[in-house]
């Protein structure tokens, strides 16, 4: 009996967030505070983003089939006062980009990863690999040995490049969006997501590309002509890796499969950004700390204000703040990206239409459900002054 | 006059502060700076002390009410002045661990130093029936602080206190009377006293009201359940005063009277009291894994940690004596300490309760410093090396095995399950996920556990230079085992 209660309930809820995606409204509920802690913090994600684009597509064009790479880190400016500040911590944790990275790598999906397992690939890896160790017979040696470690490596490069691709053109979405903020241009949630939604859009079909150079022959990796596209083949992986599938977040929870805590079926297993427990943020070893923390030096006054004065800790416990705001603000994202990969419009009237949109939204909402989405939505909210 | 200077001091402190119409933060003020001055005089008594000489030093002797054979006579020695100064230190910090909003001020500090005042005259009387004065002065503050500013169910808990530790000094002076009728004394004088010796039936009619009366204010199993119901009502500063020094008084008592007194009978005894105090540290240790509330499984672990006093006495060998004061010294420092600690999660949470409690830890919005601390006072009471607690457990258990190999090897297991009780406890209360309900904890200040910090240096200093505590009580070890 309990059972059937639960399914009713959630498929009630279902039924009242499509209507809600009809209306033209957002996943996350609107109001003056989520407003005004989405936009600021995607700003600030916006600021974080840009470095660590930078870096990712440093490392992918020019740190490629290094052994050690131990400067990756430094966008190839190493000077005594940057490695002092490395060492001291005073800088931006970019091994969160790299977990973000391997966590696209692991799950696959999308033109990306089909493309990695095509012959084109491996030909041009392989002319690549012969070219960058030419003078270097003992690596050339061990390739013949050990065939697949070296295009191994050109894989993970190549998500290097699709995900600093990726997020230069979130990271401007973003920033935007601030800016937009700023003129008093959003004034809402669903005003949020359709400025992102509007900016996949208009990047939707960009050219995702990787080229490297050794001793001034260049190396198609991923060629134009492999077809890969931003939203296809990096938005969609990227959506489904790190907000539903996961891996920066793992380790927060403890998972007993045999109290059946793990789902039969691993494909139902959900652990990304949207699922996340927030409140162990903070903690050693807790992988997303490092996004809060990045996040925490970019934040705009209004929200620096606002985490002062919602919690009993001010600012003591900003990376938590900072961490609920985030989830908040990937809702957004999420709407937009649900949104624009919609078969049709979902103000459409036409009524064989909306029952398409409502088949593929019952199979998003299906899963998004189950993330902390309705335990943000519950939360007891304060109005705030329009900024 | 330094040592009614001790004395009179915080009396003087408690008159000012109750009589004089003080308004604000004065009756605080007064009380820091009157404990300030006695710890002062404390460690200026400790930098004049002869270490070489056993007796007694800095005595003052005035004879008072003489018909009744009751002097003025006080004096420290090896024995007291570790615990003069362990309760001039922790006055201090019960005072800097209060509310600075506590309810009635005036009345709530005047009874702390009165307190202060009755444990101090206690362990430097020289006089039996002034020691009887000093163990009754202190009950009657500390029932009022339990009564006034103690939890939901403090009533009963004052009265049960005030029940048992009155039985414990009606016992005590029952068998100082005796002791003086029957040896014929003038006085109460406890140097004149120790020069006679009795038949060792006498002996025994004499120490087992003694002995009896004392077990209730360690307390000793089964004479022990006033103790965890006062901790669990009383507020935390009252807590680290009755764990870190009023129990002191019961220990202190067995030392002085018990093994000084009545040599012979304690010798006798013995070997049933080292049962008795392995029975206890395992009822203790057994009663801690069982229990819900932080604060009670901290009491419980007092009753274990006291009854290695009581082992070490009954060995009555130079070096468990050495170990039966150090485990006081380090009994008060870690029990303050695990007090203070768990004071602090109360004050913050507003719970106590091990399955309430969780995830405490959370560096951003739990008590990350408090659990910290509480996991290196966990270490000290489990007897980690390096840490004051290994050191004294050690010293009891060296000290007591070569004569009462059996129970000390039980004591052994007490240890152990020390460790068991408190990492239940560190384990539900400060890792995993933070209870939902807790989210909005308030921050701890560093100045709020500046006590804690206080007490924590010196559990890790004597734990590395143990012979800064051994040095004052080695020879005084040797005189009360050879008469002087």
């Amino acid at each position: 009996m309990v059972g059937i209660s639960v399914k009713r309930s959630k498929s009630l809820l279902i039924e009242q967030y499509i209507a809600k995606l009809e209306r033209g409204e957002a996943l996350l509920d609107d109001s003056s505070q989520n407003l005004v802690e989405v936009v600021g913090i995607l700003k600030s994600y916006g600021v974080v983003l840009d470095a660590y684009s930078i870096n990712l597509c440093y490392i992918a064009n020019t740190q490629f089939l290094k052994l050690f790479p131990l400067f990756k880190y430094f966008n190839g400016q190493i000077n005594p006062n940057k490695v002092a500040k490395f060492v001291w911590h005073d800088r931006l944790n970019y091994e969160y980009a790299e977990y973000c990275m391997k966590a696209m790598f692991w799950h696959g999906g999308g033109g990306l990863d089909t493309y990695l397992d095509t012959p084109e690939f491996a030909a041009e890896t392989e002319r690549l690999v012969k070219a960058y160790f030419k003078y270097n017979p003992l690596m050339l040696a061990l390739h013949k040995a050990f065939k697949d470690f070296l295009p191994e490596q050109m894989r993970q490069m190549a998500y290097y490049s699709a995900l600093g691709q990726f997020w230069r053109v979130m990271s401007d979405i973003f920033l935007n969006l601030s800016d937009s903020y700023d003129r008093g241009e959003i004034k809402s949630i669903p005003d949020v997501v359709k400025f992102i939604l509007d900016g996949l859009v208009a990047d939707a079909t960009r050219p995702i590309t990787y080229t490297v150079e050794v001793r001034g022959q260049e190396f198609d990796i991923i060629p134009k002509a492999a077809g890969l596209t931003f939203l296809a083949d990096t938005a969609v992986p990227y959506v489904e890796a790190i907000f539903f599938r996961g891996t920066p977040f793992t380790g927060t929870v403890s998972y007993n499969a045999q109290a059946y805590e793990i789902p039969y079926d691993p494909g139902m297993f959900n652990y990304g950004a949207l699922y996340a427990d927030p409140l162990p943020i903070g903690g050693a070893g807790i992988p997303p700390t490092l996004l809060m923390q990045d996040m925490r030096h970019f934040l705009p006054d209004y929200l620096r204000q606002l985490y002062q004065h919602q919690s009993i800790r001010g600012t003591g416990d900003i990376r938590v703040q900072i961490c609920e705001s985030f989830q908040k603000s990937m809702f957004c994202v999420t709407t937009a990206a649900v949104k624009g990969l919609a078969p049709y419009p979902l103000d459409t009237q036409n009524s064989e239409q909306q029952a398409a949109n409502r088949k593929y939204l019952k199979g998003w909402l299906n899963r998004i459900l189950e993330s902390q989405l309705v335990k943000v939505n519950s939360q007891i909210q304060t109005e705030l002054k329009p900024v | 006059m330094m040592l009614s200077a001790l004395i009179l001091i915080p009396l003087l402190g408690a008159v000012i502060i109750g009589l004089v119409p003080l308004k604000g933060k004065s009756p605080r003020n007064i009380a820091i700076v009157t404990a300030i001055s006695v710890l002062a005089i404390s460690l200026i008594l400790g930098s004049q002390f002869d270490l070489q000489q056993p007796g007694l030093q800095f005595a003052e002797n005035i004879p008072w009410i003489e018909w009744i054979g009751l002097n003025y006579h006080l004096g420290v020695d090896g024995l007291s002045f570790p615990l003069v100064l362990l309760n001039s230190l922790l006055t201090l910090i019960a005072i800097f661990s209060t509310s600075t909003t506590i309810a009635r001020p005036r009345l709530y500090y005047a009874m702390l130093l009165l307190l202060s005042s009755g444990a101090a005259g206690a362990f430097l009387a020289q006089d039996l029936l002034l020691f009887f004065l000093f163990y009754e002065l202190e009950i009657v503050p500390l029932y009022f602080l339990i009564a006034i500013w103690g939890g939901a169910k403090r009533g009963y808990a004052a009265m049960k206190f005030l029940l048992y530790t009155a039985l414990s000094g009606i016992l005590v002076l029952a068998s100082f009377l005796g002791l003086v009728w029957l040896t014929e004394a003038s006085s109460f004088d406890y140097l004149s006293l120790r020069s006679h010796t009795l038949p060792l039936n006498a002996q025994l009619l004499l120490l087992a009201p003694l002995l009896v009366g004392i077990f209730i204010k360690i307390p000793i199993f089964p004479f022990h359940t006033w103790l965890p119901d006062a901790h669990v009502e009383a507020s935390t500063p009252i807590s680290v005063l009755l764990a870190g020094v009023l129990l002191k008084l019961g220990t202190y008592a067995l030392l002085r009277f018990g093994v000084g007194l009545f040599f012979d009978g304690w010798v006798y005894l013995a070997p049933w009291l080292a049962i008795l105090a392995s029975v206890s540290a395992l009822y203790g240790a057994s009663c801690a894994i069982a229990q819900k509330d932080m604060k009670k499984v901290v009491a419980y672990s007092s009753i274990a940690h006291m009854a290695y006093i009581l082992l070490a006495a009954t060995a009555t060998t130079r070096l468990s004596m050495t170990a039966a004061v150090f485990q006081m010294v380090s009994h008060g420092l870690i029990s303050a300490f695990l007090f203070l600690l768990v004071g602090m999660v109360y004050k913050k949470t507003g719970s106590r309760d091990v399955d309430v409690l969780r995830g405490l830890l959370n560096p951003e919005k739990g008590l990350p410093v408090t659990g910290g601390l509480m996991i290196l006072g966990v270490m000290a009471s489990s007897g980690l090396p390096g840490m004051v607690g290994f050191i004294s457990e050690f010293l009891v258990f060296r000290g007591s095995f070569p004569i009462f190999p059996i129970p000390t090897l039980l004591c052994l297991v007490g240890t152990g399950l020390t460790a068991v009780y408190f990492l239940l406890v560190i384990n539900k209360v400060f890792f995993g996920r933070l209870t939902e309900g807790l989210t909005q904890i308030p921050p701890v200040k560093w100045k709020e556990h500046a006590p804690a910090f206080v007490l924590l240096l010196l559990i890790i200093a004597f734990g590395i230079k143990p012979d800064w505590v051994t040095h004052w009580s080695e020879l005084q070890a040797i005189t009360l085992l050879t008469n002087g």
